[in-house]
């Protein structure tokens, strides 16, 4: 009987350790994460005024009303198709990038800096360079272009297609290099036998892609892939900075359009439940994450 | 090596070559117009590069846009968010990486799911928090907010290196007399010193590069980080883009040789332990 309490008591006193050790950090987080979030379900289910303050309790009627809204059905259907259309974009590129890194040669890993560079950079400042870059008028891209043939390039950040094409292509610049990383590092932890074997099998380049490389890095193409969708959907400086969600709201999604909501037009409530809405979206891509990346871990 | 994965080579460097200009394009610009002078900035046709090249632009920016400042101010907070981080990351790695106790692996849990979320989540009701405590405009507001977003980060990298260490030089240490917090200190931290810099480093670099906390906390141009500063430039008139990208070329520099660094770690961190380093 003595052998129990005895374990009982140990594991009494490393239990108390464990969560004073943890207090701090747990404590921050309650602060300035747990209330600001439970602060904005508060506030979704609000009346507000100009500076946020609470008005009548009105159950799920702000929620109501951006159902009803046209605007923001259209915003939720556009972070949902630029989240997919830069997610896919930035495997397939960053696949390529991969693969084409995978080749052994004299100076690769100097090139392997330079393509690293988009996310090596600080986003909010390439992104204010990529402005410049795609200036109609003065910008050296058009200037390119109509060097290269085509005499009236797109008005890149005027006009709502082209702004929404401009941004999405910014936001996949960034995303590629972590993608190709990921691959890359996978595709080199893949035993080079099994590529001997398929050279004498006679197997082309093809064949060798689908079923050596894919097969071995499968999982981590599924990890990285929501990783990237994460961030994808998070990218609130890229837009921002561009386009500040114009032209005409052609390219607010809803992280921009909860930013603009509550500092641009003061509607409090309609922010939060943009908020809200995201926090959803992001807790349940974040849980899929986390399932994978531990499924991986054991 | 084998010689079969050479064949075709001269199409893979042609791609290469093609994919690099694509992936460096904005970058060749920025420098391109860095060195010109303001009047070969807005030029009918444009040109790719100025007649006359100059460095003038590299040290214009620092008399006549505060750069110091927005140095300063970027400085201090990256610095102060990693002190931060650390203070409160490393107990709780410790606790997550050796101790059992209820609840361990759903705080690790939630440590990883904390990383996915946005900060756009928490800006508004940060703001308001912030308006009424009277810390809008200040360096801490700014430092509390990174914190948030890069210590689970922290904790993740660490609780990963103190579990590598075996338990047996831990034991060594109790017997010879060390108290737990000693052990921490002299035992542990050495032996995690690679995690614990890349740890600091990605935090430094993300409070460095931080924009949208910046944009809604400081008005005060005296406290703006660089990210804010250099935004500044643009939208006025017309923006000076020879020393918006003159600007923007000083604020690359540390952050991009500070990720070369710890590049490689990174991506084991995020990707999980199917990359080996």
């Amino acid at each position: 009987m003595t052998r129990p309490t005895r374990s009982r008591k140990i594991w009494n006193q490393e239990t108390r350790l464990a969560y004073v050790l943890l207090a701090p950090a747990l404590l921050f987080l309650v602060v300035f994460m747990l209330i600001p979030i439970l602060n904005v379900f508060q506030m979704s289910l609000f009346k507000t005024d100009k500076i946020g303050r609470l008005g009548d309790f009105v159950w799920f009627e702000n929620y109501m009303a951006q159902i009803r809204d046209a605007d923001f059905r259209r915003i939720v259907l556009r972070s949902a198709f630029w989240t997919l259309t830069g997610v896919v974009a930035k495997t397939v590129l960053g696949m390529i990038t991969a693969l084409l890194l995978n080749v052994p040669y004299r100076g690769r890993r100097v090139v392997r800096m330079l393509f690293i560079l988009p996310w090596a950079s600080s986003v909010p400042i390439s992104v204010m360079v990529w402005t410049w870059v795609l200036n109609h008028e003065f910008g050296l891209l058009n200037h390119t272009l109509r060097l290269l043939g085509i005499a009236s390039p797109p008005i890149w950040l005027g006009k709502p297609i082209s702004s929404f094409i401009s941004t999405m292509w910014v936001d996949i610049w960034i995303g590629i290099p972590f993608m190709a990383l990921v691959f890359l590092a996978g595709m080199q932890s893949i035993p080079e036998d099994l590529y001997e074997s398929g050279y004498i099998d006679g197997v082309n380049a093809r064949q060798k892609f689908t079923y050596i490389t894919l097969p071995g890095i499968k999982h981590l193409v599924i990890i990285a892939s929501l990783l990237s969708a994460l961030w994808t959907f998070n990218d609130f400086n890229t837009i921002y900075i561009m386009t500040r969600g114009g032209p005409a709201g052609a390219t607010d999604i809803l992280i921009t359009g909860v930013y603009k909501s509550a500092f641009v037009w003061l509607k409090w409530s309609q922010a939060s439940v943009m908020a809200v809405v995201t926090f959803l979206i992001l807790t349940i891509v974040a849980v899929f994450y986390a399932r994978m990346y531990f499924k991986e871990e054991e | 090596m084998a010689n079969w994965h050479t064949r075709g080579r001269p199409a893979v460097l042609l791609v290469t070559g093609i994919m690099l200009v694509v992936m460096l394009f904005p970058f060749l610009v920025m420098m391109t117009t860095m060195i010109r002078d303001g009047s070969e900035i807005y030029l009918r046709p444009p040109r790719w590069f100025p007649e006359a090249p100059t460095l003038a632009n590299l040290t214009a920016v620092w008399a006549e846009y505060n750069l110091f400042t927005y140095f300063q101010s970027s400085f201090i907070v990256a610095v102060g968010t990693t002190l931060l981080n650390i203070v409160l990351s490393i107990p709780a790695a410790y606790a997550v990486a050796r101790l059992r106790f209820p609840g361990r692996s759903f705080s690790l849990y939630l440590v990883l799911a904390i990383q996915m979320f946005s900060p756009v989540i928490i800006v508004i009701s940060l703001f308001q928090m912030f308006a009424r405590t009277g810390l809008i405009d200040s360096y801490l507001s700014l430092i509390l907010s990174n914190t948030v977003f890069t210590i689970s980060f922290t904790i993740w990298m660490m609780t990963g290196y103190f579990r590598s260490i075996p338990i047996q030089i831990e034991e060594a240490a109790r017997i010879d007399g060390c108290s737990r917090v000693q052990t921490i200190w002299r035992v542990m931290l050495p032996v995690a010193a690679p995690g614990l810099v890349t740890a600091m480093i990605y935090t430094f670099i993300w409070a460095w590069n931080e924009f949208l906390f910046a944009l809604s906390f400081i008005k005060a141009v005296e406290k703006m980080p660089l990210t804010l500063g250099i935004y500044r430039f643009v939208g006025r008139w017309s923006t000076q883009w020879e020393l918006l990208t003159a600007a923007a070329f000083l604020a690359l520099i540390p952050v991009v040789l500070l990720f070369y660094l710890i590049e490689r770690r990174l991506v084991q961190g995020l990707a999980g332990g199917a990359v080996k380093g």
